[in-house]
């Protein structure tokens, strides 16, 4: 295209809409390894004192359990939602079955449709179930909110497998379970990983279940964690701190974001909610 | 061959759809169950018990039950007979001493303290002291006041005992007064459509929406387009940034904007410097929290719109934008001729999918501002959760949350079932081509 228009103009009004961002999340990077003077921002001073917590428990409680916490619930929501959507999405993709228009709709109603509506149901269901302030149900819960959309994804990338090699191997006299296991399944492995990656950013992430169906000390995960130790009302009121310790926490996001980053964006413009 | 695909495909299933029964389906019906339920911390989710209290006996003047009735339910009584005896034999009171109250009081039932207090002195190996006679005879009193009976059944046998002239109906009321779990009603809905607060809330939740929806699609479209026209090294920059909030954990970046807007933060500091009004942005005045409110929620709606614009605008011929620069349009002309026309759909996708978010996502909210300062920026779905979920005075109301969040519900549903319509996601639905 031809140059009609200097792009000065255009980056000057991003950068002005931009500025919150960039300003928050330099001051978050920058903040965590300085000091400034009280009513400056410029730092003045190198210092590694916010990131203390990391080996002294006595600063904001200690932050290794509630990180295997996470660790756990994160890892344990990826495996389910993995494996759910694999099989079903395979079902869904290929198979003749009862009903499949009815699951495929309803499957679309629940990705379109706001879970988070449900959140007094789901309270009421794991008092119920006796799963209430248990890691197990908050883990069931994200799960089952995930799978319509891990459902569908996977259904796109079976989707996309030629018909060909399936007919190649029912004509080979394999059954349909063999054909999906081995030469479905390593045709979608991208799907597998960017699906996978995807869950573990978002469970790694998610505050608002833990935080409502499980909120007994020990299985308390490092978003709530971080919530509870940055209270601005505490006494112990220290927005450097806090902000090291934010970044503790983010860390894995941004580098799984940045290493997987084609994937995913795939997958996030492909409908999350925001 | 068809009969063991169709096996197959319901196994394979069967995980999703027990996951997808138990927490959407459940959550879904229960709520819809429960909105016409006074279900609260104070009933319990699970069934009550039968107690009469103070409470329940001023309940009770307001029904036409006989005051005599009334007064005979607060009323207590002293029996010795067996199970009063038990009761008394672990309450610790001295062997003997008990003993002798089996002997000579059995089967005898006093209406006043006073007067099973003088039959319990005449008693030979009764206590020194007034306090333990006193004592003594807790365990032998009855009253159907304060005591918990587990179910129906029970309750009435207690009652009859004590209110002999009680009728049927006598006794209907009296139950009915003193259950304490939770009851069938529509009074959830009743004060919803009847309290003032509702206006105030919709009023709300619809500027909120509406307000955080302009921004989402506007900006988000204005940071394609421009990203799209910039030289892709400026445009990356401008992409990373704005897909931050994307990816970053809300805590963190509620904590991030905390920092921008409180008091000694950012914001805060910049003003003092620059002599302007300086404060707790995000919740000290109503203007200031509502743009907060908007920004914060704006930021990560924006980004979404953001990349799902750039993939449309790719999808566009760029030989389409090429002859147009032949024939002399400047950006101006393309991108209100060429690019917006053909971008409609992705932003009524856009508007409508994020339509829905916004009504019902309050995660945000109430990380930053809580609805505050006072109630001025609560919307629907926060005020459902702090009804249900999250009060301050500890009495969770799950049925009047489960109301309003019914409502969000129906709303969810329509409006999803109406996005279905509009986007022909059915044509997504393709045969299978080995069984059908």
């Amino acid at each position: 295209m031809t140059k009609n228009h200097t792009v000065w103009p255009v980056i000057c009004i991003l950068a002005l809409f931009s500025a919150p961002l960039a300003i928050m999340y330099l001051f978050l990077v920058v903040d965590t390894f300085s000091n400034s003077a009280p009513g400056s921002f410029l730092p003045h001073e190198f210092t590694l004192q916010h990131w203390r917590f990391l080996w002294n428990p006595d600063v904001t409680g200690d932050v290794w359990k509630p990180t295997l916490n996470t660790f756990l619930f994160t890892i344990s929501m990826v495996a389910i939602v993995l494996g759910v959507s694999t099989t079903a999405g395979y079902a869904i993709s290929r198979l003749n079955l009862p009903f499949r228009r009815f699951f495929l709709s309803s499957l679309m109603v629940m990705h379109a449709f706001p879970t988070v509506t449900l959140l007094i149901g789901v309270f009421l269901v794991l008092q119920y179930a006796g799963l209430y302030n248990t890691l197990i149900g908050v883990i069931l819960v994200k799960a089952s909110l995930m799978l319509p959309l891990g459902i569908w994804i996977m259904k796109g990338f079976y989707d996309s497998v030629p018909w060909e090699i399936e007919m190649a191997g029912v004509q080979d006299g394999a059954s349909r379970f063999t054909v999906w296991w081995r030469l479905i399944l390593p045709q979608v492995k991208p799907g597998l990983m960017a699906l996978s990656i995807f869950v573990f950013i978002d469970g790694w992430s998610e505050y608002l279940l833990p935080r409502i169906l499980a909120p007994a000390a020990q299985i308390e995960v490092l978003s709530v964690y971080l919530e509870a130790v940055s209270d601005p009302d505490s006494v112990t009121y220290n927005f450097n701190l806090f902000k090291s310790v934010g970044l503790f926490y983010t860390l894995p996001v941004i580098v799984l974001f940045v290493l997987f980053q084609k994937p995913l964006m795939n997958i996030f413009s492909g409908g999350t909610k925001g | 061959m068809k009969n063991r695909a169709n096996g197959l495909g319901l196994v394979l299933m069967a995980p999703a759809v027990l996951l997808l029964i138990a927490f959407f389906l459940l959550p879904a019906t229960l709520t819809g169950i429960f909105a016409f339920t006074n279900m609260s911390t104070s009933t319990g989710i699970s069934g009550g018990a039968y107690v009469v209290t103070e409470t329940v006996l001023r309940k009770l003047e307001a029904t036409d039950l006989d005051p005599k009735l009334r007064a005979g339910l607060g009323e207590k009584s002293y029996t010795v007979n067996a199970e009063t005896l038990a009761a008394a034999t672990s309450a610790d009171i001295e062997p003997g001493f008990l003993a002798e109250i089996e002997d000579r009081l059995s089967g005898k039932t006093y209406a006043a303290s006073s007067a099973f207090e003088d039959d319990l002195k005449s008693l030979p190996s009764r206590p020194r002291r007034i306090r333990d006679l006193k004592l003594a005879t807790e365990p032998f009193e009855r009253s159907v006041i304060n005591t918990r009976y587990p179910d129906r059944g029970q309750f009435e046998a207690a009652l009859q005992t004590f209110l002999p002239a009680a009728t049927k109906a006598d006794l209907e009321t009296i139950a009915t007064a003193s259950y304490t779990g939770w009851t069938w009603t529509r009074d959830n809905f009743i004060d919803l459509f009847t309290r003032a607060d509702t206006l105030r809330l919709v009023a709300n939740t619809v500027f909120y929406v509406c307000a955080t929806l302009a921004f989402n699609v506007f900006v988000g479209l204005f940071l394609a387009i421009a990203v799209f026209y910039l030289p892709s090294r400026a445009g990356g920059v401008f992409n990373v940034l704005w897909l931050l909030p994307r990816i970053t954990p809300v805590v963190l970046y509620a904590i991030m904007w905390k920092w921008f807007t409180w008091e000694n933060g950012f914001l805060y500091v910049a003003a003092e410097d620059l002599g302007l009004p300086a404060f707790n942005y995000m919740k000290g005045s109503v203007p200031t929290a509502w743009a907060t409110v908007i920004l914060v929620n704006g930021f990560v709606g924006a980004s979404f719109g953001m990349i799902l614009f750039s993939g449309a605008l790719r999808a566009i011929p760029i030989q389409q934008l090429w002859s147009s620069e032949v024939d002399g349009a400047n950006r101006w002309q393309q991108v209100t001729r060429i690019i917006l026309p053909q971008m409609r759909w992705p932003i009524l996708f856009v508007t409508s999918y994020q339509t829905l978010s916004l009504l019902s996502s309050y995660e945000l909210i109430w990380l930053t501002t809580n609805g505050g300062p006072g109630s001025t920026t609560t919307v629907w779905s926060l005020e459902a959760f702090h009804t249900a979920l999250n009060n301050y005075t500890g009495n969770l109301q799950y049925g009047l949350g489960a109301a309003m969040a019914l409502i969000l519900v129906i709303v969810g549903l329509a409006l999803s079932i109406l996005y279905l319509r509009l986007f022909r996601f059915n044509e997504l639905v393709s045969k299978p081509k080995i069984e059908f």
